[in-house]
C-alpha cells in the first residue's frame, strides 16, 4: 500500500502557481511598458524638457551646468537636462539613426561635414532669423566650422560654437632662463625653435634624456598639423584631392624626423613613456619639467592651475617656417566644440532657443573663461581678457581671429584620413620609413578613401555635395 | 479532450520559454539577419542603406588596413592559442600534484580572470611603461634595457606585449584543466608506474590523452577569443596618442572604427561576417585535426 506523498503539489495548486506566475509576468510587463524608464518630455508645470548630451565632466561639466541653470531660470517654457555622454559623437550617430535622438548634442567641430551631409542634424538657417547665428558674430576662424554644404550642395549653417580652442605653444619660462634664453622671446620660426630646443635639451652622457626642448609627440594629439606651419594643406575640397605628399608637408615631416634623429628615436620613446598617459596630472610633460615647449590648446592652463599653479609659463603662437612669419597674422589650428540639433527632435524650436541663448556674449564668455578657453566671438569684452585665468588668452584669441587660422580638413572622411596619419607619422618619427616614401604611401591610402566616398555619394545623391569651405 | 490538453500544454511550454525566444529574436537573430543585409550596402547609419552588392567584400582586397589588421590578428591567434594552452597545461599540471595550499595557488591563478579586461589593460599599460614600468625595472636590475613594449617601433615587441597580457587570463583554462586532471583514473597512473614512467612521461602519455577532449574545447574557445581580440589593443591605442599605435589595429578594432568612428556600418558588417566565416573555418580545421589527437573515453 503506497503512502500518499503530501509534499507533492496538487493539480489545483500547480494551476494556481502557474496563473500567479503568468499574472506576475504580465503585470510586470504592463507596468514596465506604462511606467518604465523613458525620456520624460514634460517637467512639472508643463515645461518642455530638452535632453542635452555633452562630453564634459568635472569642472567643465559643472561650468556648462551653470549655463543651463541660468537658462532654465531665465524663462518658464523650457527645461534643459544635462546628460554627460562619453563617446558623444558615436552615440549621437546611433541615437539619430534609431530615431530617438537627444534634443541638443555637443559635438566636435570635425563632426559637422559627416552629420550635415547625411542629414543627421538640422540646418539652423531655417529657424527664426533672430536666433540664427550670423557670420559677423564669430571670429574669422570659427565661422567656417559652422558651415557646410548639405547633400544637395547648398552651403548652410549647422551648428553654434560652444567653446573654442586654438593651438599655441606653451613654454616653461624657468627652463628658458636656465638655458640662458630670454623668457620673453619665444621662438617664432621653426629655425629658432630648433636652435632653442637644442639649448633646452638636457641629455646625460649615456644619452638618457632628462629634458627635451620640444617634442612633436607631446602630447601627440595632432600628428597632422605640422605641414600647415610650412604653408601646406592636406586636402583640397573642390577637387576632392589629398595632398599629404605636397612639398610643404614633406619639409614639415622631414623636420619632425630630424628632431627625433637628434634625440635618438628609442631613447625619446623611453623618455616619453614616462609622461605619455599623464596629460591631466602633475606628471604632464610641461608641468613636470620634462619638456620645455609644447603645442597645446588653452585647456592646458586649466591643468596647470589644478596641478602646478606656480609654473612660470607663457604662451606664443606655434612657430612657422621662416618665409611665413607674420606676427600680425599667426598661423594655428582653430577648433571648437559645437552644439547641434539632431534630426527627429520633438521640439526643434525649443532646442534652437536654448542654443541661441548660449551664443549671448556674456554667456559664451562665462563658459569660455570657466574652461580657460578663448572666445569664439568677434566682439570680446575687456573683462573677458582682464579676468581670464589663462595668461595666454590673447594669443589664443588672436589665432581664432587670424585669417591664417586653419581647420581640420572639411571632409566627412576626415577621421579616416586622420587615422592614416596617426598610424603613419610615428613611422617617420621612429625612422622606420623615410618621410617621402611614407607621405606618398599615406597619400595613396587617403586618396583611395576619398575616391570611394565620392563614388558612393554620387550613387546616393546623383552628384557630390558641394565643395568649397576648405581653408 | 486529450488534444485540447496537449494544445494547452504546448501553449504553456511556448509561453514559459517566450522570454528567451523574444530575447533570441530581438537581440540575436534579427540583428544577424539585418547585419547580413547591411553587409551588402553602404550604410552610414544616418542615411538609409544603399545596395552596393558585393562592393564591401571586394573592397577588402584593396584595403591595406583590412589586410594588415587581419594578418596581425591571425599571427596573434597562431601564437596566443598554443602559448596559452601550453602555459595553462603546465600550471595545471603543477597544481594538480600534491602540493600544499594548492587551493590558494589555484585561486591566485584564477582571480585575474575576474578583473575586467579594460581595468587590467590600464594596469598593464603601466607595467609595460618603458621608463617607469615594473617589468623594465626588473630587467634593468639584471642589466637589460627593456623595450618600449606596446609603443615600441618594432612590431614584434608590441605583439609580445599583447601576448603576455593574454596570458593574464589563462586562469580559467587552468581551473578546467585541473578539474579534468583530477578525473583521470588513478589506475592508469599505477599502470604507468609499473611501466617505469617518470612524471613527464606520465603527463605526456597518460594525462594529456585523457584530458584531450577538454583541451580541444579550450583551444576552440581560445581561438574564437583570439580572432576577436579587442579590449586591450583598443585601450592601448587610445592611451598612447602619437605612439606607434598602428600595431594595435587588430581586426576587431578596425571593425569597430568602421562601424562607429567612420560611420561605415555596411563595411563593418561585411567584416563581421568574414570574421565569422574565418572562425568557422578555423574551428572546423581544429576539429578535423583533433580526430587523431583527441581521445574520448569509451570511444
Amino acid at each position: 500500500m503506497s503512502v500518499p506523498d503530501d509534499t507533492r503539489p496538487t493539480h489545483a495548486a500547480l494551476r494556481f502557481t502557474r496563473r500567479a506566475a503568468i499574472g506576475a509576468m504580465v503585470a510586470g510587463g504592463a507596468g514596465f511598458a506604462l511606467f518604465g524608464p523613458r525620456g520624460a518630455k514634460e517637467a512639472s508645470g508643463g515645461r518642455i524638457v530638452l535632453d542635452y548630451w555633452e562630453k564634459w565632466t568635472g569642472h567643465e561639466g559643472r561650468a556648462m551646468q551653470g549655463v543651463i541653470d541660468r537658462f532654465n531660470d531665465s524663462q518658464s517654457r523650457i527645461f534643459v537636462r544635462y546628460l554627460v555622454t562619453a563617446g558623444v559623437d558615436q552615440k549621437a550617430m546611433i541615437a539619430i539613426s534609431g530615431g530617438n535622438p537627444p534634443d541638443v548634442v555637443g559635438l566636435y567641430n570635425y563632426n559637422v561635414p559627416g552629420f550635415a551631409e547625411t542629414g543627421g542634424i538640422l540646418p539652423l538657417d531655417g529657424f527664426d532669423s533672430a536666433l540664427v547665428p550670423r557670420q559677423e558674430q564669430y571670429a574669422a576662424g570659427v565661422w567656417p566650422i559652422l558651415r557646410h554644404p548639405d547633400s544637395s550642395g547648398v552651403e548652410r549653417t549647422w551648428a553654434v560654437p560652444n567653446t573654442g580652442g586654438t593651438l599655441a605653444m606653451y613654454y616653461n619660462r624657468s627652463a628658458f632662463r636656465e638655458a640662458g634664453l630670454d623668457p620673453d622671446r619665444p621662438p617664432r620660426t621653426i629655425g629658432e625653435l630648433d636652435e632653442m630646443s637644442r639649448k633646452l635639451d638636457v641629455i646625460d652622457g649615456d644619452g638618457t634624456i632628462r629634458r627635451a626642448g620640444f617634442l612633436h609627440t607631446e602630447p601627440g594629439w595632432w600628428s597632422w598639423v605640422w605641414g600647415y606651419h610650412y604653408g601646406g594643406r592636406l586636402y583640397d575640397r573642390p577637387s576632392n584631392t589629398a595632398s599629404f605628399d605636397a612639398p610643404q608637408n614633406l619639409r614639415a615631416y622631414e623636420w619632425l624626423a630630424s628632431t627625433s634623429a637628434r634625440l635618438g628615436p628609442p631613447r625619446v620613446e623611453t623618455f616619453k613613456s614616462g609622461f605619455a598617459n599623464a596629460y591631466s596630472s602633475a606628471l604632464n610633460g610641461l608641468l613636470d619639467g620634462k619638456v620645455a615647449m609644447v603645442m597645446q590648446g588653452p585647456w592646458l592652463a586649466n591643468v596647470i592651475a589644478a596641478f602646478k599653479p606656480d609654473l612660470d609659463y607663457a604662451v606664443a603662437p606655434v612657430p612657422v617656417s621662416d618665409e611665413l612669419l607674420d606676427p600680425a597674422s599667426p598661423i594655428g589650428l582653430v577648433e571648437s566644440d559645437i552644439l547641434v540639433i539632431p534630426r527627429g527632435v520633438r521640439h526643434p524650436e525649443a532646442s534652437m532657443e536654448f542654443i541661441a541663448y548660449t551664443q549671448r556674449q556674456d554667456v559664451s564668455e562665462t563658459l569660455a573663461r570657466a574652461h580657460f578657453k578663448n572666445s569664439v566671438m568677434t566682439q570680446i569684452s575687456a573683462e573677458f581678457v582682464r579676468d581670464h585665468p589663462n595668461r595666454g588668452i590673447g594669443v589664443h584669441n588672436a589665432i581664432a581671429k587670424s585669417p591664417r587660422g586653419f581647420l581640420a580638413p572639411r571632409s566627412r572622411d576626415w577621421l579616416q584620413l586622420k587615422q592614416i596619419l596617426d598610424d603613419g607619422v610615428p613611422q617617420i618619427w621612429n625612422h622606420t620609413i623615410q618621410a617621402p616614401t611614407q607621405l606618398a604611401a599615406m597619400n595613396r591610402q587617403a586618396q583611395a578613401v576619398l575616391d570611394r566616398s565620392l563614388d558612393v555619394t554620387r550613387r546616393r545623391h546623383g552628384a557630390a555635395p558641394g565643395k568649397g569651405v576648405a581653408r | 479532450m486529450r488534444s485540447h490538453a496537449m494544445l494547452r500544454e504546448n501553449a504553456m511550454g511556448w509561453l514559459w520559454i517566450s522570454p528567451w525566444i523574444v530575447g533570441f529574436l530581438a537581440f540575436l537573430l534579427v540583428p544577424m539577419v539585418l547585419s547580413f543585409y547591411y553587409s551588402f550596402t553602404d550604410y552610414p547609419l544616418m542615411e538609409p542603406p544603399l545596395w552596393v552588392g558585393m562592393g564591401n567584400y571586394l573592397r577588402m582586397f584593396g584595403d591595406d588596413k583590412f589586410i594588415s589588421s587581419a594578418g596581425r590578428t591571425l599571427v596573434y591567434a597562431a601564437l596566443a592559442v598554443p602559448l596559452s594552452t601550453v602555459v595553462a597545461l603546465v600550471i595545471a599540471g603543477l597544481l594538480s600534484t600534491r602540493v600544499r595550499l594548492a587551493g590558494i595557488y589555484q585561486a591566485a591563478v584564477f582571480i585575474p580572470t575576474l578583473v575586467p579586461m579594460a581595468a587590467s589593460g590600464m594596469v598593464w599599460l603601466w607595467l609595460f611603461n618603458a621608463q617607469y614600468g615594473f617589468i623594465n625595472l626588473l630587467l634593468a636590475k639584471v642589466g637589460i634595457q627593456g623595450p618600449g613594449w606596446f609603443t615600441d617601433a618594432r612590431p614584434a615587441w608590441s605583439m609580445a606585449s599583447i601576448l603576455i597580457v593574454g596570458l593574464w587570463g589563462v586562469g580559467q583554462a587552468v581551473v578546467v584543466y585541473v578539474a579534468a586532471m583530477h578525473e583521470v583514473p588513478g589506475s592508469l597512473y599505477e599502470a604507468a608506474d609499473l611501466d617505469g614512467m617518470g612524471p613527464v612521461r606520465k603527463f605526456l602519455n597518460v594525462t594529456l590523452p585523457m584530458i584531450s577532449p577538454v583541451i580541444l574545447l579550450n583551444v576552440v574557445t581560445l581561438l574564437i577569443g583570439a580572432v576577436q581580440l579587442f579590449t586591450v589593443p583598443f585601450i592601448v591605442r587610445a592611451a598612447t596618442p602619437g605612439g606607434q599605435t598602428s600595431t594595435m589595429t587588430f581586426y576587431s578594432v578596425y571593425m569597430f572604427d568602421n562601424a562607429f568612428v567612420y560611420g561605415q556600418m555596411g563595411y563593418a558588417c561585411a567584416m563581421a561576417w568574414v570574421q565569422l566565416v574565418v572562425v568557422l573555418i578555423l574551428t572546423g580545421l581544429t576539429f578535423l585535426a583533433s580526430k587523431k589527437l583527441v581521445h574520448y573515453r569509451g570511444a
